[in-house]
């Protein structure tokens, strides 16, 4: 980043944020100080929607502007479309991991006798540790889902419980919704769109504003230019070389996560894919000498910002999409309000993660045969959090069905993504150096 | 023969009941949650019986598959089905519980599956959509079962069900409010071998038998020499042993919040309506398991009312290890018993009964708080 860029951020995040987002206030001043020392300018436009949307969120209490939390699946477009600021939870334990900021929540929670690594989920657990020392935001809003786990579920109604957030939850079908799935049940998209349409009259009452429809095609019409802009990239990722490097696409689920149905989304979006498409037509990689390909179908290990780079370096080898990244929600089409709605609902039930966890194991599986075959990988690394119950018990079986499909190897292994503590960094190089070493190459 | 007696020999995996059964050619499905609406399975002339792991010595492929990390209720599971030990039953109906059941279902589904397997989408919270979804949910279940086994569930037979099991449902609450007496006639141990009894046995027969137990215990005077009175709460308990040692240690178990317990029959299903809406209705509402999101209030509120109603000296927690559900759930109850005064004790255990000596400590320390206060 250029020194004045990075003069201009520093200047604007002078002063309090308040007790309630010195975390997020931390998190900004970590992240603009790694962005400091990023030297590759072509990456300015994410760089700066990154710190863009962290500000934005610290400023909207003195803008009095209503702050909705919500999970780290879901799409904010009815937030947009509402006025009111988008707070995805998972922000704090994802972006403070890499800075170890997430430990002494997680030890309050131990302390307090609120759950442990792997019985709850640490994505979501060290909110009620900093809520009840007073370092989490309380929303005036809260929102989650029924999947993709239990973990995440409780954690929010713990919070609710603790906090008398006016909260709504939504709850998510198993079943299929494409017709030639044996999963396939014709009544899931109208379900979820009769949720949603009860989750608008819902904010309605909370909020007293009108839910505009004119602004809410609006904003589905930018949200369907950004995925567009997301199924262009990962359609340049099958390349080889990849033309981006292991951690690009991750952002793409952080924008269309925190900012979706923005035109701020659309711009970064398109950003990013339009780098790629250069770099395939120049016939240039995301690392210098592509070696190896890795699907990694599951988070990336967060605290750790040393584990791409060492596979990089070490191997070239090259992780294409981590399961958040892996955004897979096709374009619809908007043209009416009805066919807005239909496409909420879909986005929902696709959503990352959601889409291939919120079913039967089959959704998985499938998930990772066609990213495997799709994006010529060499190998599988399932890095599963202890916690996430439903994801690690579909590992063995997922890895057997690839084996079986493509006879590419796998290596599972369990740890907590947000907690250097569990299974440090220096242990997780070890075990992906000898799966490396000995299976795949 | 004591009809107690009776309800203990029903509590094995394989009892009496389910080789008549057999003998006579019919089927049997084995079901894996509260949630699954028995009355449905009963009214196909199928006997459904709760899956259990009664007898599980080790876990080497739930460990593998499930990971080390999964409750051991269902690695258990897993390793009965892969080792065939389920072969009485027909099929196994499952649904969305739990994350750690539903994987169950798939990794029984690929690795060793049943004949015949059914899988619910319960919804996670409780609302007029989603009762109309488990409306449509329990139709298709319906439709699956008719197909499979060229039976016809007509709505009459549901309404025969429905009544059979509403039933069921009175005769325990009426079995539960002699527990309210200060001597009770009944330990929380036989109780337990009841719960058992109650999925676990042809429907009509368990009736018969709780109409036998109660006649027996009218106007019987029941044991005092017990030190506290005590609630159990939690999950999945299915092992009489477990009870027993606690009230070998002087505490009685006198009313519960778990899944074989009152949750399961404290409502009635509603007699008057169209049977599928009034099955959806009874389930999505009834007290709900914390599963359901959005009720956690009405769950703490009917732990605290049957506190105060059975005159509970104290709550013991029956935790399962690694369930999200009920450490979160508890959180939450603990402070609210705090708020009461009514002490508590957390235990959290693995599906076989292991490591009795620690329990046993730790169950004899909270009597000691309790004789103090």
């Amino acid at each position: 980043m250029d020194e004045e860029t990075y003069q201009k951020y520093k200047k604007l995040a002078r002063g309090s944020w308040g007790k309630e987002f010195s975390l997020l206030k931390m998190m900004f001043n970590g992240f603009l100080g790694l962005m400091r020392e990023e030297e590759d300018m072509e990456f300015e436009l994410p760089m700066e929607t990154i710190l863009n949307i962290l500000l934005n969120i610290g400023k909207a209490r003195k803008q009095g502007r209503k702050i909705i939390m919500y999970p780290f699946n879901y799409g904010p477009e009815l937030f947009v479309t509402m006025g009111l600021q988008p707070l995805m939870q998972e922000i704090f334990s994802v972006g403070l991991a890499p800075f170890h900021m997430n430990e002494p929540y997680l030890d309050f929670s131990n302390e307090i006798g609120y759950g442990d690594n792997p019985t709850l989920c640490n994505a979501s657990r060290p909110l009620v540790g900093a809520y009840m020392q007073g370092a989490a935001p309380v929303p005036d809003y809260l929102f989650f889902l029924s999947t993709p786990c239990n973990s995440l579920a409780m954690n929010y109604q713990v919070f609710e419980s603790l906090s008398n957030v006016p909260t709504y939850n939504m709850d998510v079908p198993y079943w299929a919704i494409e017709e030639d799935s044996e999963f396939y049940d014709g009544k899931v998209v109208e379900y979820m769109t009769n949720q949603c349409k009860d989750f608008v009259t819902w904010l309605e009452d909370q909020t007293k504003e009108k839910f505009e429809i004119e602004k809410f095609q609006q904003t589905m019409l930018r949200l369907n230019q950004a995925r567009e802009n997301i199924r262009d990239f990962n359609e340049t990722l099958k390349n080889v070389p990849c033309p981006a490097g292991s951690q690009t696409g991750f952002w793409n689920w952080f924008f269309m996560s925190t900012i979706g149905g923005t035109q701020e989304a659309v711009d970064v979006t398109k950003f990013v894919r339009d780098s790629a498409i250069e770099n395939v037509k120049e016939g240039v990689g995301g690392i210098e000498d592509e070696k190896l390909r890795i699907a990694w179908p599951y988070t990336h290990v967060f605290f750790d910002r040393d584990l791409f780079p060492w596979l990089e370096e070490t191997y070239g080898a090259i992780a294409i999409l981590d399961i958040l990244g892996n955004y897979q929600v096709e374009p619809h089409n908007t043209s009416t309000l009805e066919k807005c709605y239909d496409s909420l609902a879909r986005g929902t039930l696709d959503y990352s993660m959601i889409g291939s966890c919120r079913g039967p194991a089959e959704y998985y599986i499938e998930y990772v045969i066609n990213y495997v075959k799709d994006y010529k990988v060499d190998c599988v690394i399932y890095p599963m959090q202890y916690a996430c119950k439903h994801a690690f018990a579909m590992a063995r079986i997922t890895s057997e069905a690839v084996r079986e499909a493509t006879g590419i190897p796998s290596l599972i292994f369990g740890c907590d993504p947000y907690d250097s503590r569990e299974v440090p960094h220096e242990a997780i190089q070890a075990k992906i150096a000898e799966f490396i070493e000995q299976v795949v190459l | 023969m004591s009809v107690l007696k009776e309800f203990e020999e029903a509590t094995p995996l394989k009892n009496p009941w389910i080789d008549s059964w057999k003998e006579e050619g019919k089927k049997i499905l084995g079901y894996f949650c509260s949630y699954i609406p028995d009355e449905i399975i009963h009214a196909a002339g199928i006997l459904p019986v709760r899956m259990r792991a009664t007898g599980c010595t080790d876990t080497p492929m739930g460990d593998a598959y499930l990971t080390p990390t999964a409750c051991s209720y269902t690695r258990c599971c897993l390793e009965m089905a892969n080792r065939r030990q389920y072969n009485f039953l027909d099929g196994a109906i499952s649904c969305n519980s739990c994350d750690q059941i539903r994987r169950l279902d798939d990794n029984i589904r690929i690795k060793a599956p049943f004949p015949y397997q059914y899988f619910i989408g319960v919804p996670g919270n409780i609302n007029d959509l989603t009762i109309d979804w488990f409306k449509h949910e329990l139709n298709k279940f319906k439709t699956s079962l008719e197909e499979n086994y060229s039976v016809e569930i007509t709505d009459d037979k549901l309404r025969s069900s429905i009544k059979t099991y509403n039933e069921s449902r009175a005769l325990l609450k009426e079995l539960y409010m002699l527990r309210k007496n200060p001597k009770p006639p009944i330990s929380g141990t036989d109780i337990m071998n009841v719960l058992l009894t109650d999925v676990s046995i042809p429907r009509e027969q368990f009736n018969e038998l709780l109409r036998k137990l109660l006649k027996e215990l009218d106007g019987k005077e029941g044991e005092s020499n017990h030190k506290s009175r005590l609630m159990i709460v939690g999950s999945q308990l299915d092992d009489p042993e477990y009870v027993k040692i606690i009230e070998d240690l002087g505490g009685l178990i006198v009313v519960d919040s778990f899944c074989l317990g009152t949750r399961t029959f404290w409502d009635q299903v509603d007699e008057t309506k169209d049977p599928l809406d009034a099955l959806a209705k009874h389930y999505m509402t009834r007290v709900s398991c914390p599963r359901m999101s959005g009720k956690q209030s009405e769950r703490v509120d009917f732990v605290a009312e049957l506190v105060k109603e059975f005159d509970v000296d104290g709550v013991i927690f029956q935790r399962m290890k690694f369930c999200a559900l009920w450490w979160a759930e508890i959180f939450i109850i603990r402070k609210k018993l705090k708020e009461l005064g009514v002490p508590f004790l957390d235990l959290e255990r693995e599906y076989v009964l292991s490591g009795a000596g620690a329990m046993k400590t730790r169950v004899q320390g909270f009597m000691e708080i309790l004789e103090a206060k």
